[in-house]
């Protein structure tokens, strides 16, 4: 074997796989953009949840003769972590039992009794007996049996005797206990196993049928796409059902055999009909939504590597939420329901320990479904013979794009010497993949970005903003051959889009703002360290510079990467609606906080419409403007922290007239759009339909 | 007299792919009862143009009808009307012959008995008796081309595009092929063809029209494309003669195969 040989085979394999720009992607874009962005987001949630079931006080109550008891007292209400107390104490007159434990009503029980008085000699001789009852299946009755534990151990010097002889009494009944070791085990690996149920069917019936070259035959039958594509998923769901249904029953039998080694024949029973209710409830909806996932990602690919590719971090992207919902003790309500992934995981969870309530239920399934039937459509509209049969998109290779970029539009390309009809590239809209490409780096930037901001906050913001997004945005349009005012959309607005934009911008951080804190409220750490980096603007210099580092440089900078080539970049594939809700996204996922997501992404989607409906990227800029010198001017007013203590009558009323103020905006908007219509179309829109 | 409506009449039909023009500006009609070769190199937009007949692509400009049926508007009652059988013979490898003409029969709408019926009679017609229930990768080349065929043809549609449907195929298999063709021919149906064997277009095509960077050069019947090309010896010389390429190198490395499979002497 031949050095030279081994060199020659692995070059001419590294530069084939190196020139699949999919694979470099996915390559690239997940481990250093994605990834670090779901982490970030995991260890947020985490990091909440934990400091949020740490602030609240276990409801312990003790009983027992009146002076033990309320030394014992006494002693556990000086407990505390960070000024928040460990417990809410009560003494009640009749004690509190087992069934209060087991229902919720309290989470731990402790019953003292005097020492005996022929008690000698051992470790606790002479010590009072503290009984301590808690449940096992229920976490915060854990928490509550930790901390007794704590304070009743603590302060004692080595060698003393202990004041209590302390007994731990676990109350959860067999089944709820087989019940809480399924409830553990059973949920994720039902998630993951459906998951990984529609893994291959998926790959099979989009990108193996187009590798096995029967797409063309597919497509020639008399049949609407939505009907294909719904069979397909339906073909995959069911797969995937089975999946699921198969490695529940194989994953409970595991367990309960496990369980009776591990209890020498005395296992905890397991709740058969709950693990049932769990396949039937949570099986369906979760296997449909991953198989409509799955199927609308595949009709992506070009080849079954391709697709696998793709699919891989989606999968783990899908298994990301349901790690997290088993793994974080979150309660099913609110919010928690309408995430994908973690919605089926903590339904599961719940029925298999036998408290879902029918609420949880139907907002569980219809919120899968709802994402399943979003995916579908996607899927249908991927799946698009335009471009699976098209010619693979001719964008400009490394070194035409290095030569655009140092010399300029000079060159003409191949394409253009054979086609001189071609439309005129300096005026050609970025592609979608160009904008996926973009948000990566700007991602990448971020990071990059994140140590000189570290160091000095202001300029490394203002580095960040001006050098690495819009600096980005100038040398894609540069380096692909773009006009960058064309990339930019970067017109002249009437004055009834400009106005709009100010209303828009002035109202929508009300409405948005409010409801979302309304509705899935931040912990008040996170809201304070918002509050922190929205600058006030002490003195009257300090206004000026902190509207123009936190407004303006924004508006300008963000606007121009995210309503410029990806907003732009992804109109050439979706409809108007889809691309500006892909934005807004993407807007949201950027700015890296998964409190502000939705806020953030919703103000995305104002702008990327905005944008859209005016065909021009000014009036986006001036809302993103207005909507960040709000909220400043909020601060300096130090009205901004009353958002958080107002009645509901206030909110209610606040998000009344910012709504009010917000249609008017999009009525002018509306208005502005209707008038540029009647001027006439304009070039380089995309194909799809018009919002 | 009046001549019969065309049942394929395509007018100023241009589609682009991005940045790459494939076809451009192309009209042509197909009567019934009439086969139309679509000849050229490789690359000419031959298979673009079937497609966009068959409706699975969409033209960037232009109209395309199929009896009548504007392929970009109703592209399903198009394919209704329409087989189409690709250069690749597609058929689904896990299904046994049976099994994919009974699919296909249920999504062009036949009932249990016509489905059985029309099957039966087609397997009779193009022996497909011999492996028709045996998995689709099981089969040869011509055996799946048949079967090919017989699913195109299974719904008994007005217009057929066949894509280079002799390519790959034995001698015996591609004068089968040509055979059924000229007898649907008879049967009225409008054939739209492709290929790039000269020899085969002369033997089998009614009209041809010359493809040449998805532009039509030249249309017509064999006899009248040599007398236009200064009465070529052969439709090959009349297609170079028409390029302006004389007997040379082309200059984008493309060749036109002179002989088809099974028609003259060996390949």
């Amino acid at each position: 074997m031949k050095l030279a040989q081994v060199m020659l085979v692995a070059g001419k394999e590294l530069r084939e796989t190196l020139r699949d720009r999919r694979t470099l992607a996915v390559m690239v874009l997940f481990p250093l953009v994605v990834y670090p962005l779901v982490s970030l987001a995991t260890v947020q949630v985490l990091t909440a949840r934990i400091g949020r079931g740490d602030k609240v006080p276990a409801r312990v109550s003790i009983s027992g003769p009146r002076p033990i008891a309320e030394k014992l007292h006494a002693r556990l209400a000086a407990r505390s972590h960070d000024g928040n107390p460990d417990f809410a104490l009560s003494l009640p007159p009749t004690p509190a039992t087992a069934a209060d434990v087991r229902a919720g009503r309290v989470d731990a029980a402790i019953a003292v009794e005097k020492p005996s008085p022929g008690a000698s000699g051992g470790g606790a001789a002479g010590a009072a007996t503290a009984r301590v009852l808690f449940d096992e299946t229920q976490e915060r009755s854990r928490t509550a049996r930790t901390r007794i534990e704590e304070a009743l151990a603590a302060g004692l010097e080595p060698g003393c005797t202990p004041s209590y002889a302390v007994t731990i009494e676990g109350v959860a009944p067999r089944t709820a206990m087989g019940g809480y070791l399924l409830s553990r085990i059973l949920p994720l690996v039902i998630v993951v196993m459906v998951m990984l149920g529609a893994f291959h069917p998926a790959i099979d019936i989009t990108a193996g049928e187009r590798e096995r070259s029967t797409l063309e035959t597919t497509l020639s039958a008399p049949i609407p796409r939505s009907a294909l594509m719904t069979g397909k998923v339906v073909a995959v769901a069911t797969l995937a059902m089975l999946s699921g249904v198969l490695n529940l029953a194989s994953m409970s039998i595991t367990v309960l055999e496990g369980a009776k080694l591990a209890a020498a024949g005395a296992a905890p029973s397991l709740p058969w009909a709950n693990a049932g209710a769990a396949a039937l409830l949570v099986i369906p909806p979760a296997a449909f939504l991953f198989a409509s996932v799955m199927v609308a990602i595949g009709a992506l690919a070009r080849s079954f590597k391709e697709a696998q590719t793709l699919l891989t971090p989606v999968y783990f992207m899908c298994m990301a939420p349901a790690l997290l919902a088993a793994l974080g003790d979150f309660e099913l309500r609110g919010a928690a329901a309408f995430i994908p992934g973690v919605g089926v995981t903590l339904l599961a969870r719940d029925v298999i320990a036998g408290h879902a309530s029918v609420g949880a239920i139907v907002a569980v399934f219809a919120s899968s479904v709802g994402y399943g039937a979003a995916a579908l459509a996607l899927a249908c509209r991927l799946y698009d013979s335009e471009r699976l049969l098209g010619a693979d998109d001719a964008g400009l290779g490394l070194r035409a794009w290095l030569r655009h970029l140092l010399f300029g539009p000079r060159a003409t390309t191949r394409d253009e010497v054979i086609n001189p009809d071609l439309p005129n590239t300096a005026d050609a809209p970025p592609t979608a993949g160009h904008a996926l490409a973009l948000f990566g780096v700007a991602v990448l930037l971020l990071f990059a970005f994140l140590p000189i901001q570290k160091w000095r906050l202001v300029p490394g913001l203002a580095l960040f903003e001006w050098v690495g997004l819009l600096g980005l945005t100038a040398v894609y349009a540069r380096g692909s051959g773009r006009r960058f005012t064309s990339v930019l959309r970067l017109r002249k607005p009437s004055l009834a889009a400009v106005v709009g934009a100010i209303l828009i911008g002035a109202s929508a951080w009300l409405v948005v703002g409010l409801l979302v804190q309304w509705v899935l409220p931040a912990p008040k750490e996170v809201e304070e360290h918002i509050r922190r980096i929205i600058p006030s603007g002490e003195g009257k210099g300090g206004f000026t510079f902190a509207i123009l580092l936190v407004a303006f440089t924004p508006a300008i900078c963000e606007e121009a990467l995210f309503r410029g080539p990806i907003l732009r970049g992804l109109r050439t594939r979706l409809s108007a609606l889809g691309a500006a809700v892909a934005t807004g996204l993407l807007f949201g996922l950027y700015h890296g906080d998964v409190w502000r997501f939705i806020p953030v992404a919703v103000l995305g989607f104002a702008f990327s419409a905005i944008a859209l409906a005016t065909d021009s990227i000014v009036p986006a800029m001036i809302a993103h403007f207005t909507n960040n010198a709000c909220l400043i001017a909020l601060a300096r007013a130090g009205i901004d922290e009353a958002g958080t203590e107002m009645t509901v009558r206030q909110r209610l009323t606040l998000v009344a007239v910012g709504a009010v103020v917000l249609a008017a905006g999009a009525a002018l908007i509306a208005h502005a759009r209707r008038t540029r219509r009647v001027r006439g179309p304009e070039p380089s829109e995309g194909s799809g339909p018009q919002m | 007299m009046t001549s019969p409506a065309p049942a394929v009449a395509v007018d100023s039909l241009s589609k682009s792919f991005g940045a790459t023009a494939a076809v451009a500006e192309l009209s042509f009609a197909i009567a019934p009862g009439e086969i139309y070769g679509l000849l050229g190199p490789n690359g000419a937009g031959k298979t673009t143009t079937l497609r966009i007949l068959a409706g699975i692509l969409l033209p960037t400009r232009g109209r395309v009808e199929v009896v009548g049926l504007d392929v970009a508007r109703e592209p399903l009652a198009v394919r209704q009307h329409l087989g189409f059988l690709t250069n690749t013979t597609g058929l689904y490898p896990r299904l046994s012959g049976r099994e994919l003409l009974r699919y296909f029969a249920r999504l062009h709408g036949l009932d249990r008995d016509a489905a059985t019926a029309r099957i039966a009679a087609l397997a009779g017609a193009l022996e497909l008796g011999g492996f028709f229930d045996r998995r689709c990768e099981a089969l040869s080349t011509g055996e799946r081309q048949r079967l090919s065929i017989a699913r195109a043809v299974l719904h008994d549609p007005a217009v057929l595009v066949l894509d280079e449907p002799t390519a790959g195929l034995d001698v015996l298999a591609s004068r089968f092929l040509r055979d059924f063709v000229r007898a649907e021919r008879d049967r009225g149906k409008a054939v739209a063809f492709s290929t790039h064997y000269l020899a085969e277009a002369e033997l089998l095509c009614d009209r041809i029209g010359l493809l040449h960077r998805g532009r039509l050069l030249a249309e017509g019947t064999p006899a009248a494309l040599r007398a236009a090309a200064g009465d070529a010896p052969s439709l090959e010389e009349a297609f170079l003669r028409l390029v302006g390429a004389g007997t040379g190198p082309r200059p984008d490395g493309s060749a036109l195969s002179p002989r088809p499979p099974g028609s003259d002497g060996p390949r």
